[in-house]
């Protein structure tokens, strides 16, 4: 598939992705079912769920968290996410 | 209309003990039924007559919404909910960590309960709408499966978080995608945005709750809320049911179309992002 892009920034650019705290997160596996994105993955050994495929996540959305009873999945803020982009688009003299 | 209150149990988190004396005190204060979410799940006919009488009020302790998963297999109507993590975030102040409430918890406590009582006493009016529109006629339709969906040809503008907008004389309406519409299945409820509020783009509209999901309205432009649909707030079965019409969302007053624009979708490009969301479900 094509290099995906986000309003014309290559995805990979855009720094937009779930973080799981694991001292929190208890595995239970409802932000991975949720997702359909397969921006996590189920693995072997003590931490169980990780995001394997962070692009994969749809910029701005927080739905996953919204899932996860102990609160354990942080996003980055996003007027500065809106600044980043924004200043990339500037660079790239996107139209 | 009578109110019945229903909250989760959460006996093994602080928050859920907050939900049970928001539950409480909401009760004593208005002489309000509740609803045991134990009782309800193991003899719902106990509650049948007070459902059947009363629009429900829905306590949750954490993002698990055991009571509002329980709620949307009831008929009755939801009328409010609050989500006690959220109210904690809100305050600005952590919950002590013990389980039997310490001052603080009670403060918060009382806090929910009276902005509950003041909203159900002075609901929010939803403003008549701004935007006088025609529904639209043509659409692109996308297929997965035995899925479709539509997505008008012209006038509507997306996000890439299946959010639409539609401008007409410096208003934008807002509502969501036929998609998401279908993936979020039934929906329960809207938590509309307050009026006046100022929105960034991609900044939040409010929610939109059903069994399957809490989804954030994600704004497609900034500006000023200034008003938002009463009728999806009573009924919001009318976003499945139409949510390029009848179903839109709210209405804000732009602040700046022009930037707003370049970052959003038309619909051809919109109908590839859901043919490549639809792929990768
Ligand atoms: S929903 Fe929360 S607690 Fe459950 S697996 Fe995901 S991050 Fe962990
Ligand atoms: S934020 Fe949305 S797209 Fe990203 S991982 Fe969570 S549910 Fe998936």
């Amino acid at each position: 598939m094509a290099e995906t892009t986000f309003t014309g920034v290559p995805r990979d650019q855009i720094p937009w992705f779930p973080t799981i705290d694991y001292d929190k997160c208890t595995f239970c596996m409802e932000c991975d079912t949720f997702c359909p994105h397969r921006v996590f993955e189920r693995r072997e050994g003590a931490r169980k769920l990780v995001v394997a495929n962070p692009t994969n996540c749809v910029v701005f959305c927080r739905a996953c968290s919204k899932t996860c009873g102990p609160d354990a999945i942080s996003f980055p803020s996003k007027p500065e996410t809106i600044a980043r982009i924004k200043q990339i688009r500037e660079g790239l003299a996107i139209k | 209309m009578k109110h019945a209150i229903l909250s989760c149990t959460g006996l093994d988190k602080p928050e859920g003990s907050v939900a049970r004396e928001v539950t409480i005190r909401f009760a004593d204060a208005t002489g309000s039924e509740i609803i045991c979410p134990v009782l309800l799940n193991r003899a719902p006919a106990r509650y049948k007559k007070a459902l059947s009488e009363s629009s429900l009020i829905v306590v949750d302790g954490c993002s698990t919404r055991c009571a509002t998963k329980l709620a949307t297999q009831l008929e009755a109507k939801v009328e409010r909910k609050v989500l006690v993590s959220d109210a904690v975030k809100a305050s600005g102040q952590p919950l002590e960590s013990t389980l039997s409430l310490g001052p603080g918890g009670l403060t918060l406590a009382q806090t929910i309960v009276d902005e509950l009582v003041r909203n159900l006493n002075a609901p929010a009016v939803a403003a008549e709408p701004v935007a006088d529109f025609e529904t639209p006629t043509e659409y692109l339709v996308v297929t997965h499966d035995k899925f479709e969906f539509r997505i008008p040809v012209v006038d509507y503008m997306f996000n890439e978080n299946d959010v639409w907008a539609r401008v007409l004389d410096g208003v934008a309406r807002v509502g969501i995608s036929d998609y998401m519409q279908q993936k979020l299945t039934d929906v329960s409820y809207f938590d509309s945005p307050k009026m006046d509020a100022i929105v960034e783009q991609f900044g939040e509209l409010g929610s939109l709750e059903s069994a399957k999901a809490v989804f954030e309205i994600i704004a497609p432009v900034s500006g000023t809320v200034v008003a938002f649909n009463g009728a999806v707030v009573d009924n919001p079965a009318l976003i499945n049911e139409d949510p390029y019409g009848a179903g839109w969302l709210v209405e804000v007053k732009l602040s700046d179309w022009p930037q707003d624009h370049e970052l959003l979708l038309n619909p051809a490009a919109y109908a590839e992002i859901v043919k490549r969301k639809a792929a990768e479900e």
